[in-house]
């Protein structure tokens, strides 16, 4: 009867660490960010071989059993079942492999993807690719592929792209929180001044705050330098099952929860646009399947597609409250050095946001934090760490959560 | 017997302050349009039918445009421009008998001519609508019968101010007389540019197939949105299921006001900014601004701002809105509404504005 009572306890035990546990990352590879001559189909294989070249104790390409791509297929080069690209350049033809498509938040979507496929079906290794080259293309097509992604009716064509929607959720968080274009300034500063230490960031120069506030404005209140750049790049991930991981590497990284959500497409549709339902409720399932608290969390991977979408994040994710993260970013706690390092990596402001690549590339800077493997970048004491992935202004987001274990 | 209960003269911003042309995102068809909104009123009963006469040039599309602009079936009769013409049907239609009619005269003097005092007519671009209904009294409307060289849209707009005391409601809602002080700006090189704007330019895959255009005519032309009887959420724009309580049955149309609405969010979109599709508009008339306008409580729209220098509005205003041409797709224009500010509807300006800076360096 005892034993019987034990048993059952030790598979709750067991059944509780495997839920805690979802999925193991064992490799992960990312190409240099920026104007690159590459085009997508090197930027996969190298982002890919370098995935592996990471694997400590080697991986095979005959072990990956499913892929999938996270891309928007920019410029239209290829924007047809590029999943065959992928297994082409990656050497896994024949296993099946999935574009996932959520515009900037393809990569995080991308991961979502891969963790289903690895408990439904078993799969020892499952590849996350995620792409774009976006310098390819004439400054006008450039510019035409930027708004693909927003509400094409209402929004587009009333004249925005997503500089536009995001100048307009600035202009209404300074009407209800007050002027933040110092703290605005302050996030571009900050992720330019970690972009520096990373030698995959697109810019690797610091700016100051009074050079982003004298910036050309593009979408006011934001300008030229409140929006990150145009890029080429490529990032991939290896997952494992947990119970396989160290067949792979001694050092995992554990994904321990993650949640998504979407919204309206055109924000006229929802009843607040000073904060993103869909990171919330994505934020809520993330700690809610990893049973974390806020506090437990040591650094963020947050998508700064502008400088405004940075305080929403801290807000969005609960880490500040509404209209707290502009004093929480001039307090220095986001540096890197601060008490809740933000986008050490340099963030999509610094690092470049080659759109399908973001997602899987916040995952790639976690997976070198946790392993203290970042250099002169490396956030101390990093154990537990959050990426958040935005498409659009919004309209989807992915959150996942991920520990030494 | 038909009576005249209600005129509207219109004419734009853009044409006061000596140079008598519309805007560049302007022509017969939107002005017609305005004058004929402001005649027309709001009304319940979409089975009604009308006539609407137009006198002088308009677009082709103007044969479903005017039916769509008000929402229900409306047969669409085209007169020559002459002050003759419409005397003569004006008579025709008080001595007849039949449901509503609405005269429409709109001008808009061509744009090459931009030098002040030079435009091709005495009145430029204004636009007037006479709405007719049964009467039992006759009541004719003292416009000359008879031959003229004046343009109708001339003799009806100076008819319908001299007339406009006596007509009870007054429903003359033109600007003629109330310029502003300031007297915007207009560039006559702008509305030039604009006329060359090449429309067979499209947008390659971020475009609305005419299809869905037409589709959504009554949510982008007269804001209707639904109402739900079980939740009594509105939606809007329409899309025949309540965004609460997902139920398709019991929503009612809801129109929500055209005018009025409050500036909850602006941009001003500077060079660069801007979809390709707006290229050669900030080219012409150079940065433009985009407001989220709330409607009514809690229902917002997204709209171009237009009749201002961008900049002028901010969080706050009061703004109302009118039909104006939006872009260029598939051979044709599409039309929508674009927000223009009120004189009185400036938001308090001794706070800062959003961005912190004076309203002139905004663009």
């Amino acid at each position: 009867m005892l034993r019987g009572f034990n048993d059952s306890v030790d598979k709750t035990v067991r059944e509780a660490e495997a839920l805690a546990h979802r999925a193991a990352i064992v490799g992960a590879g990312h190409t240099r960010f920026g104007v690159l001559d590459a085009g997508p189909r090197a930027l996969v294989r190298s982002a890919v071989e370098s995935a592996f070249a990471s694997v400590d104790k080697g991986a095979e390409r005959q072990d990956v059993s499913e892929a999938f791509l996270a891309t928007l297929g920019f410029g239209g080069s290829q924007i047809g079942n590029s999943a065959a690209l992928l297994a082409e350049e990656a050497g896994v033809v024949g296993a099946p492999v999935t574009r996932v498509e959520n515009a900037c938040a393809s990569g995080g979507f991308a991961l979502r993807s891969a963790v289903g496929a690895l408990s439904a079906r078993a799969s020892p290794l499952v590849l996350v690719v995620g792409v774009e080259k976006m310098t390819d293309v004439s400054n006008a097509r450039r510019r035409y592929w930027l708004g693909v992604s927003g509400d094409t009716e209402w929004e587009r064509l009333a004249g925005l792209t997503f500089a536009g929607v995001y100048g307009l959720i600035a202009s209404r968080y300074f009407a209800e929180h007050g002027n933040a274009s110092e703290a605005l300034a302050e996030v571009a500063a900050k992720n330019h001044e970690n972009g520096a230490l990373n030698p995959n960031a697109h810019f690797q120069k610091r700016i100051s705050r009074a050079e982003v506030l004298s910036a050309p404005r593009v979408a006011d209140p934001l300008g030229l330098y409140d929006c990150c750049p145009v890029s080429d790049g490529a990032a991939a991930l290896l997952l494992s099952p947990p119970d396989l991981a160290h067949r792979f590497t001694d050092s995992p990284v554990y994904l321990d929860g993650m949640g998504a959500g979407t919204d309206f497409l055109a924000v006229q549709e929802r009843g607040k646009i000073t904060s993103f339902r869909a990171t919330q409720r994505a934020a809520h399932e993330a700690f809610r399947s990893a049973g974390w608290h806020r506090s437990d969390v040591s650094f963020l991977e947050v998508h700064d597609c502008f400088t405004i979408a940075e305080l929403l994040a801290l807000e969005d994710l609960g880490f500040a409250g509404p209209g707290e993260a502009p004093a929480m970013t001039l307090s220095g706690a986001t540096r890197r050095d601060g008490r809740l390092p933000v986008n050490p990596d340099g963030g999509l402001k610094a690092k470049g946001h080659p759109i399908g690549a973001t997602g899987v590339s916040q995952v790639y800077e976690i997976f070198l934090q946790l392993r203290g493997e970042a250099g002169s970048r490396q956030v101390a004491h990093a154990g537990h760490a959050l990426a958040h992935n935005v498409g659009g202004a919004g309209a989807t987001a992915a959150v996942s959560l991920f520990s030494v274990g | 017997m038909r009576s005249v209960v209600r005129l509207a003269a219109y004419v734009p911003a853009g044409s006061l302050g000596g140079l008598r042309i519309g805007a560049f995102d302007e022509d017969t068809f939107t002005l017609g349009a305005t004058a004929v909104e402001r005649a027309w009123g709001e009304r319940d009963s979409p089975s009604e039918s009308v006539e609407v006469h137009l006198f002088g040039e308009y677009p082709k599309m103007a044969e479903w445009g005017f039916p769509a602009l008000l929402g229900r079936e409306a047969k669409v009769l085209r007169h020559p421009g002459d002050a003759g013409e419409l005397a003569r049907t004006l008579q025709e239609l008080e001595e007849s008998s039949g449901g509503p009619a609405i005269l429409v005269a709109a001008e808009l003097p061509e744009r090459t001519s931009g030098r002040p005092g030079h435009s091709s007519s005495p009145v430029g671009a204004a636009a007037v609508a006479f709405l007719l209904e049964h009467s039992s009294a006759a009541r004719p409307f003292p416009l000359e019968k008879g031959g003229t060289n004046r343009s109708a849209a001339d003799v009806a707009f100076h008819r319908a101010k001299r007339r406009e005391a006596r007509l009870k409601p007054s429903a003359y809602v033109g600007d003629w007389d109330a310029a502003p002080a300031d007297g915007r700006p207009v560039n006559a090189d702008l509305a030039r540019h604009a006329a060359d704007w090449d429309i067979s330019a499209v947008s390659e895959g971020a475009y609305v197939p005419r299809a869905r255009y037409l589709e959504n005519l009554p949510s982008r032309w007269r804001f209707v949105a639904e109402e739900c009887d079980n939740c009594h959420e509105v939606t809007f724009p329409a899309r025949g299921t309540c965004q609460r309580c997902r139920r398709r049955d019991g929503l009612a149309p809801l129109l929500l006001p055209k005018d009025g609405g409050r500036v909850v969010a602006v941009t001003t979109i500077g060079k660069g900014g801007q979809p390709t599709e707006f290229d050669p508009q900030v080219e012409s008339s150079g940065p433009y601004q985009v407001a989220l306008v709330e409607l009514a409580n809690g229902i917002r729209t997204t709209l171009q701002v237009t009749d201002a220098t961008a900049g002028e509005v901010r969080v706050g205003d009061v703004v109302n809105t009118l039909l104006r041409r939006l872009y260029p797709m598939e051979g044709e224009w599409r039309y929508g509404r674009k927000a223009v500010p009120t004189l009185m509807g400036k938001a308090e300006r001794d706070e800062p504005s959003v961005d912190g800076r004076p309203n002139s360096e905004t663009s």
